[in-house]
């Protein structure tokens, strides 16, 4: 999980996220950063965003755990270091499936990680922004109350199926919230840069670790049979193309998934493009191929079209569903087609800045069988050809 | 006087049936209207163009799940079409379209408008909940009773406009107690008479009844003046301006379905507005801290300043937010007042020019 088995206790008597406030104040006094971002209510109160923070005053009202993902943390941090990074040393607050996006951001150059540190904690999900913004006071309460009992159920669809809401390897630092003894967290450094964070602060690493371990094995356990019951009941709904058709019947093709979602990085899309449009009488001739034109046209094309793009990457974070005006399960869905491909490769989307991106990387042997049923295909057709 | 065509048929039935006759007796190569789709009948707009799939269209089925002008703009951008075409859509789509041909993003040529007096849709949310269904009847009783439809899109309800200008076919829908009965469909057009020459129906001579009109016009604009309080947006100042975007997730779909924000690169794209560490770190430095999100007020002011003059009040930014932020009414109050500064109503008439793009000699003498 971690490559450390000790880790900092670290008193939180005001709470887990005035614990995380506190000593994010304490380590940018010892200079461990120069700045923080982290989320915060905004002035009008009634959401959240990222804060790029220096002011101890303004730190006080941050939120790390709050209770919706307005934006994913990881197009954050690349809107800062896209162009390169800055002078600043900036620790980022933010939640494991955010962390991972960035590690994969950072992979395909989107992301410059050197003046960044990243730091994750146990994460117990975010609301869907309907929800939430159908009556923010009702959403505080009742996404604390949930997420103290690790309840996911208020939580986004893939929260309730997200068996990488703790530790994955790439974060610097790591917050163990999860079956620690109350009003105390657990610091536990992934890299050296957060065992210098620890070191800045004074922590030593005498705390052991393991009770955390174990309850955090439990829950992926169980999260990992759902997060299976989950894709294999969605895969009965969605298998063929015409099932797959029915899945996205109700699209309007406005690409919110897309925008809002941290792997789909592309400046221009494909299907935004020049490349796109066409004549007239070229929808003419393909609504006279079949029966009708469905107008928008492409849009299965699209989602397709996307998966194959960013699946192998696709960290589950729920961004794409939330946006989606017309409730349609995009982030279920492509968290069973991203499992399938991550698996395939024995890929970790966001586990280490140096496994490299399957797509770039070639090995000889790879995929025989997928090599031996072409073989057979195309045999087979010669034997038909005859 | 307009020519009027009347079938005997319910309004959806005799459409359908006058949309068949055009295909079938090749008039048109094809139509694009509402259809059902798939197993589940989810509603698209569609481009047919054997008369055998006419079964399947509801061209007057009350959901928008996009703004057509957008899409007539994408279809005849690259070329126009080279064959008659008719196009069912509702009086803001086709005043939007409008609007786009003005800015060369579409073409008018061989296309027939096809429209009706309009009862409104039904929020997107209630197509994504399955229940249209059962509103329907509901519906064409309110419709044909010319009142104000129940749980439909705000901005539908809010909007005075629901008189096609620039249709070659109007369907009377609105304030028409018969339309159980029969279509009555008005002829605006040289192209719209001689295109309906041969269908079973009865000629006559009329126009919309103007009391009925001016009725549902008066219901609806107390109920703007109504929904306007609710979403306490009378005076669009800044601080109401910053409420109400505060918490917006600055992913830009209102722009994204909007028919007039054309734009094939958004100013909020391009490498000039994406800001990176040298702006962060100096806005870091003069308060201590910086919103992640701090552009997106920036953002809506410019895009509701670039949409005023073209704005037809649709409301489709407001359905697809996924904040709910009631962006129709904020576009609503923007679009009135501008528009009424330029005594502009876009999409009325091809022929008038974009206020930005004329000029007149003596135009705001009190602001020179």
């Amino acid at each position: 999980m971690t490559n450390t088995q000790k880790g900092s206790l670290l008193p939180a008597e005001g709470g887990v996220q005035k614990g995380i406030i506190d000593f994010v104040k304490q380590a940018l006094k010892q200079e461990a950063f120069d700045a923080v971002l982290i989320p915060s209510r905004v002035p009008a109160g009634d959401s959240f965003a990222y804060f790029l923070i220096q002011s101890e005053a303004v730190l006080e009202g941050a939120t790390p755990l709050s209770p919706v993902m307005p934006v994913q943390g990881a197009r954050v941090i690349s809107s800062i270091t896209r162009r390169g990074k800055g002078k600043n040393r900036i620790a980022v607050i933010t939640r494991p499936c955010e962390a991972r996006a960035t590690i994969e951001l950072a992979k395909l150059e989107q992301v410059d990680l050197e003046n960044i540190t990243i730091i994750t904690m146990d994460c117990p999900g975010v609301m869907p922004l309907s929800d939430y913004f159908k009556d923010q006071g009702k959403g505080d309460k009742l996404f604390e109350d949930a997420s103290q009992n690790w309840n996911s159920q208020p939580m986004r669809p893939v929260c309730q199926i997200c068996d990488k809401f703790s530790a994955v390897g790439g974060e610097d630092l790591h917050i163990g919230i999860m079956g620690i003894k109350s009003d105390s967290v657990l610091l536990i450094p992934g890299s050296p840069k957060g065992e210098d964070i620890l070191n800045k602060v004074g922590l030593s690493l005498e705390e052991d670790i393991s009770a955390w371990e174990t309850t955090v094995s439990k829950l992926i356990e169980e999260r990992k049979k759902k997060r299976n019951e989950s894709n294999q009941g969605l895969k009965s709904d969605i298998k063929g193309i015409d099932r797959l058709l029915q899945a996205f019947s109700t699209c309007i093709n406005c690409h919110n998934c897309m925008r809002v979602c941290p792997i789909c990085y592309c400046r221009q899309c494909h299907f935004d493009s020049d490349k796109m449009k066409f004549s007239f009488d070229d929808y003419v001739t393909r609504a006279e191929a079949r029966d009708g034109l469905r107008i928008p046209t492409d849009m299965l094309l699209f989602h397709i079209g996307r998966m194959l793009h960013m699946s192998l990457s696709c960290v589950s974070c729920g961004m794409c569903e939330d946006a989606c005006p017309m409730d349609i399960p995009v982030s279920q869905i492509f968290t069973l087609v991203g499992d399938r491909n991550q698996e395939a490769f024995g890929y970790i989307p966001g586990r280490s800045v140096d496994e490299p991106l399957p797509l770039t990387t070639f090995e000889e042997e790879e995929f025989l069988e997928v090599e031996q049923s072409y073989a057979g295909v195309s045999s087979r057709q010669e034997d038909q050809d005859d | 006087m307009t020519k009027v065509l009347s079938i005997e048929k319910s309004a959806e039935e005799g459409l359908k049936e006058l949309i068949k006759f055009l295909l079938e007796n090749g008039k048109v190569k094809g139509v694009i209207a509402l259809r059902k789709m798939g197993e589940d009948g989810a509603i698209s707009y569609s481009l047919i163009t054997s008369p055998n799939d006419v079964e399947s269209t509801v061209p007057l089925f009350p959901l928008m799940p996009v703004n057509f002008a957008k899409q007539l703009s994408r279809l005849t951008l690259t070329e126009a079409a080279t064959e008659p075409i008719a196009v069912v859509m509702r009086p803001c789509e086709l005043r939007a379209f409008i609007e786009l041909v003005k800015r060369t993003q579409g073409s008018l040529e061989n296309i027939l408008f096809i429209s009706s007096t309009c009862g409104g849709v039904y929020p997107l949310k209630m197509a994504v909940e399955g229940n249209i269904g059962e509103h329907l009847p509901e519906y064409w009783k309110a419709v044909a009773q010319g009142e104000l439809v129940p749980d439909s899109r705000l901005a539908c309800q809010a909007c005075e406009y629901f008189v096609p200008y620039t249709a070659d076919i109007t369907v009377s829908l609105l304030g028409n107690k018969g339309i159980n009965k029969a279509t009555t469909l008005f002829l605006n057009t040289e192209k719209g008479e001689n295109i309906v020459e041969g269908v079973s129906g009865k000629l006559s001579e009329g126009d919309l009844d103007i009391a009925t009109i001016e009725q549902v016009r008066s219901k609806r604009k107390a109920q703007k003046e109504r929904l306007s309080d609710e979403v306490e947006l009378k005076n669009l100042g800044i601080d109401e301006i910053t409420k109400t975007f505060s918490r917006c997730i600055g992913c830009r779909n209102c722009s994204k379905v909007c028919p007039a924000c054309y734009c094939h690169v958004c100013f909020f794209e391009t490498e000039t507005s994406q800001h990176g560490a040298v702006y962060y770190e100096r806005e870091l430095q003069k308060a201590g801290c910086v919103s992640m999100l701090s552009d997106t007020i920036f953002y809506h002011l410019v895009r509701l300043f670039h949409v005023s003059t073209s704005c037809t009040a649709c409301g489709q930014c407001a359905d697809v937010c996924p904040a709910d932020i009631p962006l129709w009414a904020v576009s609503l109050k923007m679009g009135e007042s501008v528009q009424k500064t330029f005594d502009y109503l876009p999409g009325k008439d091809m022929e008038e020019g974009l206020p930005i793009t004329t000029f007149l000699p003596e135009e705001f003498a009190g602001i020179v």
